[in-house]
């Protein structure tokens, strides 16, 4: 068998399982990035997903995406069968695997706006529906040779395909589901939720950080010239660059050196150089990842002034880097590295490929939000809501969802500690320092 | 109107507050008059259940209380040094603490969420308890015990025989081995939590129902607060308000051009709280809406904030050098 055949089948397979990994991230962020009152549901539900998410990918999403059709979608290779496909250069089930991934990662993504307050069987419904309804044609529109293919749209690994469109629907499904009990107080003010484990949320990001590997420079699917390195070296400046940037702007504004908004900003230059990564050199990347790191600061703020309640900043790190991520390429791409498409603004190719760019992401997220945003409205009036009631919201999905904890020792015993304080009995559990003497 | 019950002090204290707001000392010596007005009606209830005290007593105010300098509203530190020694005299004392306790609230005093009260026993001791006490916190140097010293060293008489107060605080000023643990009360209080960005703009709340707003109390009251009570300590200055503690400080510490600058700058703080401040309640007594802030005020506050840490940075220089 041909040795480069095997090469790239098992870079590529590397690649698939990293971005399978990135699963376990999600799971860490999302439920570090919440209450433990959840952290059972959420981890459960994030597993739970994605297996929903790959049965309906290999039945017909893949076929959707990449399969014989028109501009809008491909019609054939549904239940695929592990065959081989012609002049892909590699092993048709580990690239079937691979991009089973990338739609396992959007689904996640869009699962952000759900957090802390949607009905388990919204999750499940919802997951079905996105992943026919939602990702197929998107990803198929740029890579399964659709209309914006033909445009020379450049999205290397997906900040609009995976990214923008996960977030999009996470905007539907948090517009619709409205904001977290206590998130927002009647002057409209807006209160920290605070997550209940920040190294879960640290460890998640490096978890990212490194299946980003696979999935930027995953995306070349092939080892051929070893591509793959100056991919994964863009990945990592842009990432660094983020962190940084976010933590400064933090500390310049704010006067904290925020650790959550430093980790956001380390998976926003994440997902602003996925589009990008491959089109544009490393200073470019750094750049990307500055602004990047930038953005999803001021993002966070104006969509909790505008009373958006996102509880994982999905929107802001996906949704807003996303657009920067896919425009970026506009303004830098080479002209030595710009395969698809045309050299950026400041490589003397003027504003097309901005424009391609500015197209692709006005047509995407205007699809992924309307599309989800109809799908959650159908689901709300047939499920009678998509909300848990404000009862199961405060004593957390793990036990109104699930019937038991994530973590049962803890929990419980506030549990019964505020139920005593209730019902008058003398046994009471004093917050921890609430005696504590204060010099004022 | 005689104040002769809580109920009477609370209408006379909601009906005067306004017009004793007038600046930050005229305030003050009106919460102390209320203050005074409570302990009475609290004496007068414990003696018709237990009769006369068995000693001569000291109540003293700590706290913002201690140093004149409460806003509107304030919440209770307090404390309580008898000279009796007997067991049944403590719980007199601290039978009288409770009563003043509960009738500050009743008047509109929060209760101390640390429980700084002289209803609690460690803050409600006869002398010579009250000198073991120092000398431990003293010599035990903890966290704890150093948070204890700072609290106390703003103790101010409030009613009843202040010489008691005044031995004790003698005997602290007198603590010979300063230096070490003016070390440690500076690591318990030098925190700063920072009122003005690099940029140059105001540090406001980003969350509840404040957002928006400045913490006078933590960015600009803290560093003013705590450092020149560090100050005073390591001089062994008795005075309690902070501008009086700045005054008394020989020259060799603050210049007196020094002494004249963040004098000034501090008493605009106080002046700036009452004007600008959102009395509604307790909490609310301590930010200032940006927002509603003219080019000017922003800037005159900025100026307050800035010289507060200049001081604070001043203080923990000198005391490192140490």
């Amino acid at each position: 068998m041909d040795i480069t055949f095997l090469m790239n089948s098992l870079w590529v397979m590397i690649s698939a399982v990293l971005v399978i990994l990135m699963i376990g991230g999600f799971i860490l962020l999302e439920t570090g990035s919440t209450r433990m009152k959840n952290a059972g549901h959420i981890a459960g539900k994030t597993i739970l997903t994605f297996g929903i998410s790959s049965i309906v990918f290999w039945a017909v999403g893949y076929g959707l995406i990449f399969g014989t059709g028109n501009s809008i979608l491909g019609f054939s290779d549904f239940f695929y069968s592990g065959y081989d496909v012609e002049g892909l250069g590699l092993s048709g089930p580990v690239f079937f695997l691979f991009q089973l991934a990338f739609a396992g990662i959007s689904l996640t993504i869009a699962f952000g706006g759900f957090a802390e307050r949607a009905k388990l069987s919204v999750y499940l419904v919802f997951a079905l529906l996105f992943s026919i309804l939602v990702y197929p044609f998107i990803a198929h529109w740029i890579w399964g040779g659709g209309w914006l293919a033909e445009h020379g749209k450049q999205d290397f690994a997906g900040s609009t395909v995976v990214h923008l469109t996960g977030a999009m629907a996470a905007l539907a499904a948090t517009i619709l589901l409205k904001p977290r009990i206590g998130k927002y107080n009647k002057d409209g003010s807006a209160n920290n939720i605070e997550g209940h484990n920040q190294v879960f949320t640290a460890l998640s990001v490096l978890l990212l950080w490194v299946g980003w590997f696979g999935f930027n420079a995953g995306s070349t699917i092939s080892v051929d010239g070893a591509f793959f390195g100056f991919v994964a070296l863009n990945t990592n400046l842009a990432a660094a660059a983020g962190t940084v940037a976010a933590m400064l702007i933090s500390w310049i504004v704010v006067g904290k050196a925020d650790v959550p908004m430093m980790l956001n900003g380390a998976l926003a230059g994440l997902v602003a150089i996925t589009a990008s990564c491959a089109f544009v050199d490393t200073w470019a990347a750094v750049v990307i990842g500055l602004i990047a790191g930038i953005l999803v600061f001021y993002s966070i703020r104006l969509f909790e002034s505008r009373k958006i309640d996102d509880p994982i900043f999905a929107l802001s790190v996906h949704g807003t880097a996303g657009v920067w991520g896919t425009l970026s390429t506009g303004f830098f791409a080479t002209p030595e590295l710009a395969a698809v498409g045309k050299p950026g603004l400041f490589y003397d190719g003027g504003f097309e490929q901005l424009g391609v760019q500015a197209l692709g992401v006005l047509a995407c997220g205007a699809f992924a939000f309307i599309v989800s945003y109809i799908i959650l409205s159908i689901m709300k009036v047939s499920m009678k809501g998509l909300r848990v009631t404000e009862e199961e919201e405060i004593i957390g999905l793990d036990i109104s969802e699930h019937g038991s904890y994530g973590y049962p020792e803890l929990v419980r015993s506030e549990t019964i500690a505020k139920e005593k304080t209730h019902n008058g009995s003398s046994i009471q559990q004093a917050p921890l320092n609430s005696q504590q003497p204060t010099v004022n | 109107m005689e104040l002769n019950s809580y109920a009477k002090i609370k209408d006379f204290r909601i009906k005067r507050f306004k017009a004793a707001s007038i600046n930050n000392e005229e305030l003050n010596l009106f919460h102390d008059f209320v203050h005074e007005s409570v302990i009475s009606v609290a004496l007068h209830e414990v003696v018709m259940r237990r009769g006369q005290p068995s000693s001569p007593f000291c109540f003293f105010a700590m706290g913002s209380a201690g140093r004149m300098e409460q806003s509107i509203w304030s919440d209770q530190d307090h404390g309580m040094v008898f000279a009796a020694e007997e067991p049944t005299d403590l719980e007199y004392f601290l039978d009288l603490g409770r009563e003043i306790s509960n009738g500050m609230e009743i008047v509109g005093y929060k209760k101390c969420s640390g429980s700084v009260m002289a209803s609690n026993p460690l803050w409600c001791k006869s002398s010579a308890d009250w000198g073991n006490q120092l000398d431990y916190w003293v010599t035990d140097s903890t966290w704890e015990s150093i948070r204890h010293l700072l609290i106390f060293a703003d103790a101010r008489s409030l009613y009843g025989e202040s010489t008691l107060l005044s031995i004790l605080k003698t005997q602290l000023a007198n603590y010979s081995e300063k230096d070490q643990l003016l070390v440690r009360m500076l690591h318990n209080t030098m925190h700063l939590k920072k009122g003005v960005g690099i940029l140059g703009q105001l540090l406001v709340e980003t969350y509840g129902t404040f957002s928006g707003s400045i913490n006078l109390k933590d960015t600009a009251f803290f560093p003013y607060v705590n450092a020149v009570r560090l100050l005073a300590f390591y001089e062994g200055i008795n005075g309690t308000s902070t501008l009086s503690r700045i005054s008394m400080l020989s020259d060799s510490i603050m210049t007196p051009v020094e002494k004249v600058f963040y004098r000034e700058h501090f008493s605009d703080l106080l002046e700036y709280r009452l004007v600008h401040g959102s009395h509604i309640d307790y909490d609310a007594g301590h930010y200032v809406d940006g927002m509603a802030l003219t080019k000017k005020e922003k800037k005159i506050l900025k100026e307050i904030l800035r010289a507060g840490e200049h001081l604070y940075e001043k203080v923990r220089r000198l005391i490192e050098r140490m």
